[in-house]
């Protein structure tokens, strides 16, 4: 009878903590966003005047880590493919097709490839010198990657900027995000066309960050709670 | 127990409130509606939603804790804050047994 009794409050022990435990890790999760909505809030509005390298602030097959979201970037290579992106909204609200290039990323081991968003599809024919052996320097912003699908995946168009929707067309491993150009360059000089200004990215983490810090501390209140009562329980029997 | 009471009231009330918001006009609005002015009105609902229920949480406790209530009651009456309507019908019958 004893024993039972002992193996019965075991239980219900570990039945408090395994929940305390679990409030507890919710309350971290949550935590976790908040920052995460901080730092991608934080690092859209920052501007950084620094260009850093693609290799600085990526690594190919990776998430783009969000503080490193708008920054500049510089990077060289070839384009390999060529895409059209249909119904892209840029920073001024116009709606357009842009042309999206994969570039493979030159002296990369193994090799990879960044989609990068030259300017619009209109203007694809503006720079007929641009082949597949023309090496090219740009530079432009690191943006994350699009979740939504403006249009259906088809040849030669993409249905969002995200590199995973060509995942099984090229032999290459790709970066996370897309390089919106701001200007590329050949050994000829540089390249005149518009460009596109990418709407300024938000964070995917739905809801704000004090939003986030109230269910941290709920579940951290509930945490407490749960902790509190047993000793209510035995309280409340005396 | 009039003090808890009155200040349990207070916070169910808003809690229910702001519970009817959440599930009637921003959660629709977040997931119905692609209209992104229309989500930046709402978007202070579930930030305030999310402040009013801590707050509920604790007058919730509080007022459990000095009614004596059963475990089964105080964990019932801690998730009426989080469904529309519930809130109020705990508010009712709290305020017809103790006031």
């Amino acid at each position: 009878m004893k024993t039972r009794a002992i193996i019965k409050k075991f239980l219900q022990g570990l039945l408090v903590l395994t929940l305390v435990l679990v409030l507890v890790g919710l309350g971290k999760w949550q935590l976790d966003r908040a920052a995460i909505v901080k730092e991608s809030n934080a690092a859209a509005k920052v501007v950084d005047p620094k260009i850093y390298t693609l290799e600085e602030l990526a690594t190919a097959t990776l998430p783009l880590d969000s503080r490193n979201v708008n920054k500049q970037v510089s990077v060289s290579g070839f384009y390999v493919a060529n895409f059209r992106a249909p119904l892209q909204q840029d920073a001024d609200g116009t709606v357009s097709d842009w042309e999206v290039a994969l570039l493979q990323v030159d002296r990369s081991d193994p090799l990879s490839g960044i989609l990068v968003v030259r300017g619009l599809w209109e203007d694809r024919l503006t720079n007929p010198e641009v082949a597949m052996s023309t090496k090219i320097s740009l530079v432009g912003t690191l943006q994350p990657r699009q979740y939504d699908d403006r249009a259906d995946n088809e040849p030669g168009v993409i249905s969002r900027l995200d590199s995973s929707v060509i995942v099984g067309l090229v032999d290459l491993q790709l970066y996370d995000g897309f390089i919106a150009a701001k200007s590329e360059s050949t050994r000829d000089g540089e390249l005149e066309r518009e460009r596109v200004v990418p709407l300024t990215p938000v964070s995917r983490i739905a809801g704000y960050y004090w939003q986030h810090i109230s269910y941290v501390a709920i579940w951290w209140l509930m945490a407490a709670i749960v902790l509190y009562l047993p000793f209510y329980r035995r309280r409340i029997a005396s | 127990m009039t003090g808890a009471v009155k200040r349990f009231r207070v916070m169910a009330l808003t809690a229910g409130v702001m519970s009817l918001l959440l599930w009637f006009v921003d959660l629709p609005v977040a997931y119905l509606f692609n209209n992104e002015d229309w989500k930046s009105k709402v978007a202070w609902i579930p930030f305030v939603h999310g402040w009013v229920y801590a707050v509920y949480l604790l007058t919730a406790l509080q007022f459990s804790v000095k009614a004596r209530w059963e475990l089964r009651r105080v964990i019932w009456l801690a998730l009426a804050g989080t469904l529309p309507i519930a809130s109020f019908i705990a508010e009712r019958k709290i305020v017809k047994t103790y006031s």
